[in-house]
């Protein structure tokens, strides 16, 4: 197929991000465009952005142990953990006390699949997840 | 409801008016517990920021999230690339695969506007004139007349052809080529067959081909991404094996056994090709058919190839060429690892896709046979190779059809014999079979969730389809009664998720959706636990 579109690239307005005098593009619910320019600041900007969910994250040492793991999953395998993979991986490195939806729900209450991958710096998802 | 006065040659109107605004008491009213718009999420205007990239200029939703070349720039360009298009659906070189149901179509219909009630869009709005199956394919009819025949071009509006092609109609046009689900409820409908939801399919055909338009979702991070990838999910060979491994514990855990889930198995009898959704919203569902295909001793693997793990084809809802690459992919995996036949899970455009239409292209060594996993079960279950016991299945039931397995394909009978031997309260909603109502999620509106869309979908295109449950359910519809949706299709399932918590029905109703294979297994007599888990997903 042919996709010599007459669409404009350049013409895009889409959101940014700005950490560290960087400004970075963000999709339009917020997730960063390109998921290499993450880092822990970066994080810590998106978190405390509330444009795309209505309310800010604040960081503690919960939230960056699932942060962590989803990242590490998402660059191994190319996807985000499915949301009953990523509580019995909890479960398994933190005991049941955080291997729980309530528990995920609680420090991601926009939800852990779409929030806390947001933060990470995932990609949304997408297909028919 | 407010009288809708749009004509057909309103698409042609200047970008600085929307040509339909819906309102809340627009909507086909839900049934108990709603009571009225304090029971749902208010309706909401586009943000005035999408009106310089997107076309808000329909109704307001955004259903193609890229830019659109508006406000004077490369207008003629894109009117002649849409002319040229035109010319190409219209010939038998280039669009040899649906030429002769689209003319058919385009040549019958004789306005009796019989499809028009048939249509869960257009009800559910209230009946708005841009929904109505009829009114994309007419203004089509028209431009053709107008510009592409003689008569046409010579007596314009005295012949019918009163369409002003100019860029608003081609931006209006294509945002309107999704606004149906292609659940082709209206061919069904029509006396003499002419099929509407065809010749949307051929628009957005069109819009893809020619002019490069198409929602992300389905082709940058649809199809493209499918066969780059491996997935449309993004799901690498990696991530499918440590999902496969996980599964595995996971049936372990539930069912004291553990299963070997067979992969790449050549020479197996079946390649089972689900949607890859489910290994990451619902691997309860690839753990259930694991758990069922074990019990029944059968010789079956699935495929870790890249695209063999993904059997969703979104091809087959805007891109033939697309479509055809994905499905020879299928294929061609299926031959590779030798197996007598491929079947498809628990997803209904995948099954459009690879037994209907990739038939086309399937030849010789490619024409493997194909059925779906419907059939299958119902053999299987009549033939006894389940030990199950109804009992423990002993809740209210209901059950949707989706359009593409029930509708197109017929397989009406397999599941409800299976669900009236397991299922002691089912119940079927009305209407039913292949008078089904869609999902909502159909055509791809089940993953296109960019800006407003969502909106869209739940208030508009899945509206019936929460309708239909609660009345299914009007008898027990209190939320201390635990109630199962079954939902034999993935796509399906994402609509009624996002609907349902929309709605709010989990909290008001306590209604949950799941497959038709998790509610075989929770019927399994050697089962301790229940299979089936009654919380929120």
């Amino acid at each position: 197929m042919v996709f010599n579109s007459v669409i404009k690239k350049e013409g895009e307005r889409m959101p940014e991000i700005e950490v560290k005098g960087k400004k970075l593009a963000l999709d339009e619910d917020g997730f960063l465009q390109d998921w290499e320019e993450w880092d822990e600041e970066v994080a810590q900007a998106l978190a405390e952005d509330d444009r795309f969910t209505g309310a800010k994250v604040e960081l503690s040492d919960a939230h960056w142990e699932v942060v962590r793991f989803l990242r590490e999953f998402y660059i191994e395998k190319g996807v985000a953990p499915p949301i009953r993979q990523l509580i019995k991986e909890m479960k398994k490195r933190f005991g049941p006390d955080k291997g729980n939806q309530e528990y995920l729900y609680e420090l991601f209450p926009q939800g852990p699949a779409k929030d806390a991958c947001r933060i990470a710096g995932l990609p949304k998802p997408t297909g028919c997840v | 409801m407010s009288k809708d006065d749009t004509r057909l040659q309103d698409i042609s109107k200047p970008l600085n008016e929307q040509l339909v605004k819906i309102r809340f008491e627009d909507l086909m009213p839900l049934p108990a517990p709603f009571k009225g718009p304090e029971d749902e999420p208010p309706l909401t205007d586009p943000k005035p920021d999408w009106k310089k990239d997107y076309v808000t200029e329909l109704d307001g939703y955004i259903g193609i999230d890229m830019p659109m070349p508006k406000n004077g720039v490369e207008e003629k360009e894109l009117v002649q690339k849409f002319l040229n298009g035109l010319k190409k659906l219209l010939s038998e070189n280039n669009n040899w695969e649906f030429l002769q149901p689209l003319m058919l179509s385009f040549e019958y219909c004789a306005q009796c506007q019989t499809c028009s009630d048939a249509c869960p869009v257009y009800l559910s709005s209230g009946k708005k004139e841009i929904y109505r199956p009829t009114y994309r394919a007419e203004i089509v009819r028209r431009i053709i007349k107008k510009y592409l025949t003689k008569s046409g071009k010579i007596f314009g509006k005295f012949v019918g052809a009163d369409i002003e092609l100019n860029a608003n109609t081609v931006l209006r046009l294509a945002e309107d080529a999704y606004r149906c689900t292609l659940c082709r409820r209206c061919a069904q409908r029509c006396p003499i067959g002419v099929d509407n939801g065809l010749i949307t399919h051929e628009i957005r055909k069109l819009f893809s081909a020619e002019l490069g338009i198409a929602p992300k979702p389905l082709h940058e991070l649809g199809t493209v991404q499918h066969l780059e990838k491996g997935s449309s999910t993004g799901l690498t060979p990696e991530g499918f094996a440590d999902i496969i491994e996980f599964i595995e514990d996971d049936i372990e855990e539930k069912i004291g056994k553990r299963i070997k889930i067979p992969v790449d198995e050549k020479g197996a009898d079946i390649l089972l090709i689900h949607n890859a959704g489910e290994y990451l919203s619902w691997p309860e569902n690839p753990a259930a058919f694991a758990i069922l295909f074990e019990e029944a001793g059968l010789s079956w693997t699935l495929s870790s190839e890249m695209v063999g793990y993904d059997g969703v084809n979104y091809g087959v809802w805007y891109d033939d060429v697309q479509l055809a690459r994905v499905a020879l992919k299928h294929a061609e995996i299926a031959r590779k690892l030798d197996v007598n036949k491929i079947v498809i899970g628990e997803c209904g455009h995948a099954h459009k896709a690879i037994t209907i239409i990739a038939d086309r292209v399937f030849h010789d060594e490619y024409n493997i046979p194909r059925e779906s996993c419907l059939t299958l079960l119902w053999d299987l279950y009549r033939k006894g190779r389940f030990n199950l016991d109804p009992d423990k299945n002993d809740f209210p039931v209901t059950l949707h059809d989706p359009c593409n397995v029930v509708r197109l394909m017929g397989i009406v009978e397999p599941q409800r014999k299976i669900l009236r031997a397991i299922a002691p309260q089912f119940r079927e909603m009305s209407p039913n079979g292949v008078y089904n109502y869609c999902c909502g999620g159909g055509s791809g509106f089940a993953i296109m969730q960019s800006m407003n869309f969502p909106e869209f979908r739940n208030k508009l295109s899945a509206r019936m389809k929460v309708k239909q449950v609660l009345e299914a359910f009007s008898d027990c519809i209190s939320p201390d009664i635990n109630k199962y949706f079954c939902l034999p299709c993935s796509n399906c399932k994402g609509a009624t998720r996002d609907a349902f918590v929309h709605y709010g029905i989990w909290d008001k109703c306590r209604i949950i959706y799941s497959g038709l294979v998790e509610l075989m297994v929770n019927a399994m007599v050697d089962l301790e636990e229940p299979f089936v888990e009654w919380e929120w997903h």
